[in-house]
């Protein structure tokens, strides 16, 4: 039994699930759900479509060198039955996930460092830029010539209220 | 049919929306064109991609031995009511053949499905679907009348006991 990945968006494809598509020259493509299969059928590129592994990497948005990824990779020589081996195995697996998760989100955060600042000085040179769009409400009250010159009473509410009833 | 359907949504847009302004109009009809873009797309993609089924009377398959037949003309599929699949054996009728082949045009043959292009489920539960539909000409008996078969074959194969293809294959997915 072996976990394969899909092709299209580098998930793993359980056994039982999925799709594959065998191509003439033998080349076999599994997906792991029909909505990368229908992403394959309209010819998108994984590279450029943005929700996939592929474009995640290639665009440095997640960690792609770590020594945790070492652990899982593709053995075409299959390992003999070692009960040792194997409880020793699942407990590893926990462990590196958990160092993984961890690096993981520091790479995140080191990714997002200066974003604060960034949006910050984005915001204020817009501000600089079209504060003649707007003015404050300060500066209506000094200068009056901006206010509407008449001033509207709003006072006769009585009989409106007496029609609706009728 | 897209143009009439588009007409029919341009039309009852306009009478809804008649009494406002006329840009508003230009508007909205401005977002029908995008609409039928997307819809004509749709119809150009459904085009291209057929709805791929079972391999029926008159289904023309591909024949990838070294027995002389070029293409076949399945006449009846031994099993199912709707037609034959993936490793299923089907009567043929030989359409085009190479000359001095061990088979000859307007035979009638026995042959394996070894690719299908209609998806077909696998004992795990996933599904397995190929690029062509092809076929692996055999005698009564179910040996294979070739000795060379070409292109990847699946291992399901094995279990309807055709051991014989399975090992000249040269991939077998």
């Amino acid at each position: 039994m072996r976990l394969e990945k899909c092709w299209f968006c580098s998930s793993t494809v359980y056994p039982g699930h999925g799709v594959q598509f065998v191509r003439n020259d033998a080349k076999i493509f599994r997906f792991c759900r029909s909505k990368c299969h229908k992403n394959f059928k309209m010819k998108r590129n994984p590279r450029k479509v943005k929700w996939t592994k592929a474009y995640r990497r290639l665009h440095g948005k997640d960690m792609t060198q770590d020594s945790t990824f070492e652990f899982e990779r593709k053995r075409n020589r299959p390992e003999r039955y070692d009960r040792n081996l194997t409880e020793n195995t699942l407990k590893a697996i926990k462990k590196i996930d958990k160092v993984r998760a961890t690096r993981e989100a520091k790479y995140i955060e080191r990714r997002m460092t200066g974003k604060k600042a960034k949006e910050l000085r984005e915001a204020q040179k817009e501000l600089e830029q079209n504060i003649s769009l707007v003015k404050a409400p300060a500066l209506l009250k000094e200068d009056p010539s901006l206010t509407l010159p008449i001033k509207v009473k709003v006072s006769q509410k009585q009989p409106e209220v007496q029609l609706m009833e009728e | 049919m897209a143009a009439t359907f588009a007409s029919k949504c341009s039309r009852v847009g306009r009478s809804l929306w008649g009494g406002l302004g006329n840009n508003l109009s230009g508007l909205l009809s401005a977002s029908h064109e995008t609409a039928c873009n997307h819809f004509l797309s749709q119809l150009v993609l459904e085009i291209l991609q057929q709805q791929r089924t079972f391999i029926q009377m008159r289904t023309v398959l591909k024949v990838v031995d070294n027995s002389g037949a070029k293409k076949v003309m399945c006449i009846q599929a031994l099993k199912g009511k709707k037609g034959a699949r993936l490793g299923d054996t089907i009567i043929a009728s030989v359409k085009e053949a190479y000359p001095n082949g061990k088979v000859k045009k307007g035979k009638v043959v026995y042959g394996v499905v070894v690719r299908a292009a209609m998806q077909r489920g696998r004992c795990d539960g996933s599904e397995v679907k190929f690029d062509d539909n092809a076929v692996v000409l055999v005698d009564k008996q179910g040996q294979p009348i070739g000795t060379r078969v070409f292109g990847p074959v699946p291992h399901e194969l094995r279990q309807k006991k055709h051991v014989k293809i399975l090992s000249l294959a040269g991939h077998i997915a």
